[in-house]
């Protein structure tokens, strides 16, 4: 028997309790926004797998990033992440978040959304339809549950690299400092 | 159907008696082309404002034309009344692009000239507001301007993916980078 097989249980129960209330903060950012009420709502009913929105960051575990983000928001974004209580999970959602999309050549978004946060899973598509936000859901909830889920430890042993890049576009850096 | 002109002839008439260097051609019926080297716009827009009863101002346009040295900013203009929609071309010298505000008259211009401002370096002069408008924290060449190479400023700031330059499958070093395995989709059962 192993030792600490009391704080392994502990993590098996909080795994399975964090995988199946999934709170997505109600934030859109680009298109991919449209998308998500048809996934919430009774045809494809994503509150069956404990998904479901939530007004206020403190209160989310899951930030969805909706498409492109133009340098503007990603500023806004960072900060809306940093407020997120752990664990806390980013979804990569359409073309746009994985390589710029058809924003490719513009002047005002982000190209690879990895650089600033730490993207636990990406949906692609353009846009992905309900089955496939579903289906990210589904793959998240597998990711926590074998504990891979880890992108906001990462955030954390990696602070310095990810300010790097995010200070290496948002030109008047005013933000507050989070420690954790 | 030769009376159907009557109008626009006469509101050419009246521009060309009041203003000598303004050049007015007649595009088709319910559309007057109104352009001038700069200069005297507050001016001439209160004249068509107050005298020739285009009251309303639906938009303000801008456009680079390196080739010329220059930038046109294209004023749209709408008679109620008579049905008529007036564009008004300014050309402005692009090294001192200036010109004077139009706020005075409509209010809602201010919006439009905010924009101009951020995306061509335009000044508007007496302006109350002149802040960023949708761009954050910009410095570099206004990006509407034809001179500003898109491209060379993504590439400086912003880094590629591997595999979006040549047209590849990204999920490959999506794949590496996460040290997990190529999503494998089947698309030939179909």
């Amino acid at each position: 028997m192993k030792e600490d097989w009391g704080k392994e249980a502990g993590n098996i129960i909080a795994r399975w309790a964090r995988k199946h209330s999934l709170w997505v903060l109600a934030y859109g950012t680009g298109c991919g926004a449209i998308e998500i009420p048809p996934t919430m709502t009774s045809r494809y009913d994503a509150e069956r797998f404990g998904i479901t929105g939530m007004a206020t960051p403190r209160q989310a575990d899951v930030l969805l990033i909706t498409g492109y983000l133009a340098v503007k928001t990603l500023k806004r974004v960072i900060r809306t992440y940093e407020q997120m209580q752990s664990p806390k999970y980013v979804m990569g959602f359409g073309s746009c978040t994985i390589n710029g999309g058809m924003y490719w050549d513009s002047y005002n978004t982000i190209k690879r959304l990895d650089d600033y946060l730490p993207v636990d899973i990406f949906i692609n598509g353009c846009m992905p339809r309900p089955e496939g936000v579903i289906d990210g859901f589904i793959e998240l909830q597998k990711l926590i549950d074998s504990g891979q889920a880890n992108g906001w430890k990462k955030y954390q042993d990696n602070l310095e690299w990810y300010r790097t890049n995010q200070k290496k576009v948002i030109k008047n850096w005013k933000m507050p400092d989070y420690n954790w | 159907m030769s009376d159907t002109l009557q109008k626009e002839e006469q509101i050419k008439a009246s521009i060309n008696a009041a203003f000598r260097s303004a050049k007015v051609s007649i595009q088709r019926k319910g559309r007057i082309i109104v352009e001038f080297r700069g200069g005297i716009l507050p001016a001439f827009a209160s004249y068509l404002k107050e005298y020739l009863n285009f009251k309303h101002l639906s938009m303000i346009s801008g456009v680079d034309w390196p080739e010329d040295n220059q930038f046109e900013l294209v004023y749209h203009l709408w008679s109620y009344e008579q049905s008529i929609h007036v564009m008004v071309k300014v050309r402005l010298d692009r090294e001192a692009a200036k010109t004077k505000t139009l706020t005075p008259l409509w209010e809602h211009a201010e919006t439009y000239e905010r924009e101009i401002h951020e995306m061509l370096g335009v000044e508007f002069e007496g302006h109350p507001n002149m802040r960023d408008f949708i761009l954050e924290d910009w410095d570099d060449l206004p990006p509407m301007r034809r001179d500003f190479m898109t491209r060379e400023y993504v590439d400086e700031v912003y880094e590629w993916r591997k595999g979006r330059e040549d047209a590849q499958d990204v999920r490959q070093t999506i794949a590496e980078q996460y040290n997990t395995e190529v999503p494998n989709f089947n698309n030939e059962d179909k």
